[in-house]
């Protein structure tokens, strides 16, 4: 964890949040300072949009503190939450309404008004690329400006801290670039962001740090190199195949040299010491169990290989 | 005041969908007008007359039913005409009056006129009327008979003597003196109670299925996404509160000031009707705001809004009068007092038709007061729930 201190702007500690029996986050902490994008990777159901729900204040928290911008944020704060900029999953716009008029309503809710609002919404328009569609109405976006428009609606109040949850789902490669590319220049801006996300290659593209979520507990946290430094000098293989892949996968964990072995959404994932050394009898149990294999390909670990190293499950499970 | 950001942006979004303008605006101004034209106020009876051939004595008759106030005479030329006019409704009903009917009461014959009427319970007023008139004359020519008869005189002489006699003399009159309390509609303008009960009708339709626009913004998390900005859980409920509340008053302002202008409605006292309707539309709000919060899909809200609206109005007298309802059945009438519509047009009769004040309709305006508190307070608890269950 970082140590608290100047140019911090989100310090949270010790969330707890239960729904009846189930405990949906337990613990989770972490620091985020000025400049710095912080990814909250997991799989879903991990706990990341209930984590930042109490970050955001829209959720009471059982237990926990979160301190934004040297204030505490509750679910009843005011003025802490004017620190905060929250870009839902949902594209939470009103889709009757055009885009200037989604921002301006917005805007007023951050307190904004008049020439400042109409500078400040044209500034925004620009920024995500939808000033020649601002009186359009959003229902007639495509699903990439939508998303767009969402975030947008985030940056008015110009926060300190942006806070995203799975901001490309339902996107187009082409959309979730430009999306990717926004968001990594907020930070160069000396903005705060807290981007929740199950896709890897985002985490890894975007985030100066990681922390891996997974049943409501934030199980790692580092930079990438720090996580991967986790695995250790082992091989990642990963094969695309079809059958019985879970029974495939239980029969390869209990292989020596095999740290971990889990079916994924395509194949199977196995963590090894030494592939040069496995490969062949991993290949022999597999086959045997009736499993086609399509591709074979092996490579060191990365995100998704560290994942499965501290959960023993695939992240796109 | 965000507070008000949130209200004007309901408006906003029920002034685009231009559906809306219609149902909401043009649709409860049209059926006032419908209503009004249909079954408000006094109507003139519609009476043919055939009085061909009837002489003199036939026109003269003819022209005292043409004087009969409340009625409108057309000229048929034969029985057969005027009958199928009676059949068809075009007429309430209808006088022949004979060829040779002046010729036979100069001979001192006897001579009947026909009246033809539907076997409807107008007609017999109708019938006493025109009798009345048919005895007026005939009183006029049994004394230009006798004259004849025992002075010798001309027929028409004594005719018009005793007419002039007839219109000299001070008669037997009968004095009016009105008792208890007027019926609803004898005493309202053509437009009146179908203004108000349309009015408390469209503003509580317009409120439960307006509930939808509040279920979509949770749907889409707008509502939710509101909670992330630096305003209270307070203004976000207050505001959606605000926000249906604007839209029945905005409504209201629009149905009352078009039925004013164009109409001429009496609204009675204008404070009290501010009061009755203000109160109205909170208790329409806070169950627009219930229902919002409660149910989980908009389509729901729409249908169910549509039904609730309509079953509350028609139970509230809305669409039976309460003074009808209650000669019918005293229970339905007691249980009509279970919604708001009724105590609302119960409210608005007492200013029109018996021109009360704020202080006569106290307790109409403390039960619509109650059932507003009600529901606004089930609406804000079961909506600040739905918006934090996380």
């Amino acid at each position: 964890m970082r140590e608290s201190g100047k140019g911090l702007v989100l310090d949270c500690r010790g969330l707890r949040k239960s729904f009846g029996q189930l405990v949906a986050v337990d613990g989770v902490g972490f620091q985020i300072a000025e400049g710095e994008t912080y990814g909250l990777l997991g799989p879903n159901g991990a706990g990341k949009t209930t984590s930042i729900s109490m970050i955001c204040g829209l959720l009471a928290r059982d237990a926990g503190e979160v301190i934004v911008d040297g204030k505490p944020l509750t679910s009843r704060s005011v003025d802490a939450k004017r620190s905060v900029g929250y870009v839902p999953q949902d594209i939470a716009i009103y889709p009757d309404l055009t885009a200037r008029e989604n921002l301006t309503f917005f805007g007023r809710l951050y307190g904004i008004g008049g020439s400042e609002l109409k500078a400040r919404v044209d500034e925004i328009l620009g920024i995500i690329g939808l000033a020649d569609r601002a009186n359009d109405r959003s229902e007639e976006f495509s699903g990439g400006m939508k998303r767009r428009l969402n975030i947008g609606i985030g940056l008015l109040h110009a926060p300190r801290l942006l806070v995203l949850d799975e901001p490309t789902v339902g996107v187009d490669p082409q959309s979730r670039n430009a999306i990717l590319e926004s968001v990594a220049s907020l930070s160069t801006e000396g903005m705060a962001v807290l981007y929740t996300t199950h896709y890897m290659e985002e985490a890894e593209r975007l985030c100066d740090r990681i922390g891996i979520i997974d049943h409501g507990r934030l199980v790692a946290e580092g930079t990438r190199r720090e996580l991967v430094e986790l695995v250790g000098k082992h091989d990642r293989i990963r094969m695309r195949a079809s059958g019985a892949i879970e029974d495939a996968a239980a029969a390869v964990h209990g292989l020596d040299g095999v740290r971990k072995a889990a079916a994924s959404a395509d194949g199977i994932d196995v963590i090894a010491d030494r592939a040069a050394d496995s490969l062949a009898e991993i290949l022999g149990i597999i086959t045997a169990s009736g499993v086609a294999v399509a591709s074979v390909d092996v490579d060191e670990p990365d995100l998704e290989s560290v994942f499965l190293h501290l959960t023993g499950r695939a992240l796109r499970d | 005041m965000r507070l008000f950001v949130i209200a004007g942006n309901s408006i906003r979004r029920l002034l685009r969908d231009r559906t809306n303008i219609f149902f909401v605006f043009l649709m409860p101004l049209l059926l006032i007008l419908v209503l009004g034209s249909a079954f408000g106020g006094a109507f003139d009876s519609r009476v043919g007359v055939v009085d061909v051939g009837s002489g003199e004595l036939g026109e003269d008759l003819s022209r005292r039913i043409r004087g009969i106030s409340g009625v409108v005479t057309t000229a048929y030329d034969d029985r057969d005409a005027l009958v199928l006019a009676v059949e068809r409704g075009e007429l309430e009903a209808g006088v022949l009056i004979p060829r040779g009917f002046d010729q036979a009461l100069r001979d001192g014959e006897e001579a009947t006129v026909d009246f033809v009427a539907r076997p409807e319970a107008s007609a017999q007023a109708l019938r006493n009327t025109v009798d009345a008139v048919v005895t007026e004359q005939g009183a006029i020519l049994r004394a230009a008979t006798f004259a004849r008869e025992s002075a010798g005189s001309d027929f028409a002489e004594a005719l018009r003597m005793a007419e002039e006699l007839a219109a000299e003399t001070q008669g037997l009159t009968i004095e009016q003196q009105a008792v208890g309390e007027p019926s609803a509609f004898q005493e309202m303008g053509r437009f009146d109670l179908g203004a108000y009960s349309q009015l408390l009708l469209f503003v509580f339709i317009t409120s439960t299925t307006g509930s939808a626009a509040l279920i979509e913004s949770r749907q889409l998390g707008v509502s939710t996404r509101m909670l992330s900005t630096p305003i209270s859980m307070g203004t976000v409920l207050g505001g959606e509160l605000l926000g249906r509340v604007a839209v029945a008053v905005f409504q209201g302002i629009i149905i009352i000031s078009g039925t004013s202008l164009m109409f001429g409605v009496n609204w009675g006292d204008p404070i009290g009707a501010a009061a009755i309707f203000l109160l109205f539309a909170l208790g329409a709000g806070g169950v627009g705001m219930l229902m919002g919060a409660v149910f989980k899909r908009y389509q729901q809200a729409e249908g169910v809004g549509v039904m609730i609206g309509i079953g509350m109005g028609a139970l509230g007298g809305a669409m039976v009068p309460l003074s009808i309802m209650r000669m019918f059945s005293p229970t339905l009438y007691q249980v009509a007092h279970a919604t708001p519509h009724a105590w609302g047009i119960s409210a608005f009769e007492q200013l029109v038709l018996y021109g009360g004040t704020v202080s006569d309709i106290l307790p109409q305006l403390a039960v619509l007061a109650g059932f507003a508190a009600v529901v606004i307070a089930l609406g804000t608890w079961r909506l600040r729930i739905a918006l934090t269950r996380g």
